[in-house]
C-alpha cells in the first residue's frame, strides 16, 4: 500500500508544481475551442439544413419583356407575349416535364434564383417576343446544358409552342461552400 | 511536455464531436446540385417523365446488390456529370435520403468521394437493357432470400 500511496504523492507534487490553476482553464478552454472547430455531426446538418422551399422572389420588371431577369439563359418565344405567363403555359399547350435549368441574379434582391425554362409545346411557335440570352448554353456534349434541342421532351406532343421561366430555388452562394 | 499535454486535450476535443471518416453532408448544396444537374429530367421530386425512370420511392431498390450500387454512380448523368467526386456522392446520399422513401434502409452504407471517383471511371455506355436485367438478379434475389425465411 505504500508502494501506491508514494505513487500518487509523488505525481500529485509533480501536477502541482508543473501546472497552475489558470493553465487548468487554459486547457479547458483549448477542449472548448477544439470541440466548436469541427461542425456538427454529419446527420444533425442534414436535418438543420433548410429545406430551401423556394420564397418568391421580390419582383421587377416586364415579363413580357426580353430583358426580364429571369430569361437570362431563355431561347425562344416568351410565353408571357403568347397567352400565358411567365410560370404558366398559354390554354391548348401543355408544360413540358423535362426542362432546361440554369441560374438568374434578381436585380430586386441581388441573389441569385435557380430558373426552370419549363417549354410549352402541342401548338406551332407562337413567332412573337423571341428571346435569345442563352446565359450558360453550352454545346450539345453539355446535353442537359444546352439550348439547341427541342426541350418539349415528355409531352404528348413534341411541337414547340413558347417558353415559361419558373423559379424552383434559390441558388447556393458558391463561395460560401 | 506540457505543450504536448495540452495539444492532446485539443486533439481530445475534436474527436469527441468529428467521427472518423464521416464526410460532410450539407443538403443545401446537394439539392441546388440536384436542382443544376439531375432536376431537369428527374423532376423536382424525383418522379421522372415518361422515358426518365423513377427514382421517388425506388431508387433505394439498387443497393440491395452491388452491381446495382454502382449503377446509381456509372449511369452516364452521374458518371459524366460536372459535379466532383464528393459533391456527386453528396448528391447521390441526398437523392437516397430524400426520394428513396420506404425503398432504402435508414443505415445504408452512405456513397463517399472515393468510392465514386473509382466509379464514376467506367460509365455505363448502355443503360436501358442494363437497368432491366438488374432489377430482374435483384428481385429474383430478394424472392430467393425470402424463400429460405
Amino acid at each position: 500500500m505504500n508502494f501506491l500511496d508514494d505513487l500518487f504523492e509523488r505525481r500529485s507534487r509533480q501536477l502541482a508544481q508543473r501546472s497552475s490553476r489558470r493553465g487548468v482553464l487554459k486547457q479547458l478552454g483549448g477542449l472548448l475551442v477544439g470541440a466548436a472547430a469541427v461542425p456538427l455531426l454529419p446527420v444533425a446538418r442534414a436535418v438543420a439544413a433548410p429545406q430551401a422551399a423556394p420564397k418568391a422572389p421580390k419582383e421587377m420588371g416586364d415579363e413580357s419583356d426580353c430583358d426580364y431577369w429571369r430569361y437570362c439563359a431563355i431561347d425562344g418565344f416568351l410565353c408571357s407575349c403568347c397567352g400565358g405567363t411567365k410560370n404558366s403555359c398559354p390554354p391548348g399547350t401543355e408544360m413540358s416535364p423535362i426542362t432546361w435549368i440554369g441560374t438568374c441574379r434578381n436585380p430586386a434582391d441581388g441573389r441569385n434564383y435557380v430558373i426552370s425554362y419549363n417549354d410549352c409545346c402541342g401548338k406551332s411557335s407562337c413567332g412573337i417576343c423571341l428571346c435569345q440570352r442563352d446565359e450558360g448554353d453550352r454545346p450539345p456534349y453539355r446535353s442537359d446544358k444546352t439550348n439547341d434541342i427541342n426541350w418539349c421532351l415528355g409531352t404528348a406532343s413534341a411541337v414547340y409552342h413558347c417558353s415559361t421561366a419558373i423559379v424552383v430555388g434559390v441558388a447556393l452562394d458558391k463561395g460560401a461552400k | 511536455m506540457r505543450k504536448l499535454g495540452r495539444w492532446w486535450l485539443f486533439a481530445l476535443g475534436l474527436l469527441t464531436v468529428a467521427p472518423l471518416g464521416a464526410e460532410e453532408f450539407n443538403a443545401q448544396r446537394a439539392r441546388f446540385n440536384y436542382q443544376m444537374s439531375c432536376q431537369g429530367c428527374h423532376a423536382p421530386d424525383g418522379v421522372g417523365a415518361s422515358t426518365v425512370p423513377r427514382m421517388k420511392d425506388f431508387v433505394g431498390t439498387f443497393l440491395r446488390s452491388r452491381a446495382g450500387r454502382e449503377f446509381l454512380v456509372r449511369v452516364p448523368g452521374a458518371a459524366t456529370s460536372a459535379l466532383g467526386d464528393a459533391e456527386l456522392a453528396e448528391v447521390l446520399n441526398w437523392i437516397l435520403l430524400d426520394f428513396g422513401g420506404d425503398s432504402v434502409k435508414s443505415d445504408f452504407r452512405r456513397y463517399t468521394g472515393t468510392e465514386v471517383g473509382a466509379l464514376r471511371k467506367s460509365p455505363l455506355f448502355e443503360v436501358d437493357r442494363y437497368r432491366v436485367q438488374l432489377l430482374a438478379e435483384i428481385a429474383s434475389n430478394t424472392m430467393e432470400n425470402q424463400s429460405h425465411d
